[in-house]
């Protein structure tokens, strides 16, 4: 196992921000992490939702939301500070984008590219596959 | 001041940050610190307080004292 493949289809905030708080710890201490967001889990990553707020949480989201962003920043701030120390690669679903009728300049600037199913089992060959 | 026998070559004050900031600052500071660094990581967090030594141990760095300066604790960390 070199790695975690981690497969994200939710929207909700709280399991999109432990995805990033885990993958960016890993991926700092020098174990590689690819992320593939497909489905619902692309949803918090468009910008006019990053923009709005309007994710879809629960309590624990909440009290994230209500915190000072320099005290708890955000999914897509914390994967952004990864990228900048460790091995850490983003990559878009291309069906749920094509059904969402969206490409990448719709999104916050974290994804390394859009990916195909292939395409990601490919990477994830070599890595504990997580589903989230 | 804390009181603590570790004079730190470097001081990370990651206090007010939640779990995973103070972490990753330390990451950070230690990836291009040269061996044997001393390093001060300031965090008001209690988690982090109790992650930092689990990354260090991993990493194979040292803890050298967990001073509690009552609003926060000091973690001095010398690199390998």
């Amino acid at each position: 196992m070199s790695g975690y493949a981690i497969v994200l289809a939710s929207r909700e905030l709280s399991r999109v921000q432990a995805v990033s708080t885990i993958a960016s710890v890993a991926a700092a201490s020098d174990v590689p992490v690819q992320i593939f967001a497909t489905m619902e889990g692309l949803l918090p990553f468009r910008t006019e939702t990053v923009e709005s707020g309007d994710f879809d949480f629960g309590p624990v989201g909440a009290k994230m939301l209500e915190a000072d962003g320099a005290e708890m920043p955000l999914f897509y701030e914390q994967f952004a500070q990864a990228k900048g120390i460790g091995d850490i690669e983003l990559y878009a679903c291309e069906m749920a984008m094509d059904l969402l009728e969206t490409d990448l300049d719709d999104y916050v600037d974290v994804f390394d590219d859009t990916l195909g199913v292939s395409g990601f089992l490919n990477r994830a060959r070599d890595k504990q596959v997580v589903f989230v | 001041m804390n009181d603590s026998d570790y004079d730190p070559d470097v001081t990370i004050d990651s206090r007010d940050a939640t779990c995973p900031g103070p972490l990753m600052d330390l990451i950070g500071k230690v990836k291009e610190a040269e061996p044997g660094t001393v390093i001060e990581l300031r965090t008001s967090d209690s988690g982090s307080k109790s992650d930092v030594p689990e990354w260090l141990d991993e990493a194979g760095h040292d803890l050298l004292d967990t001073v509690d300066n009552g609003d926060y604790w000091s973690l001095f960390v010398r690199t390998n």
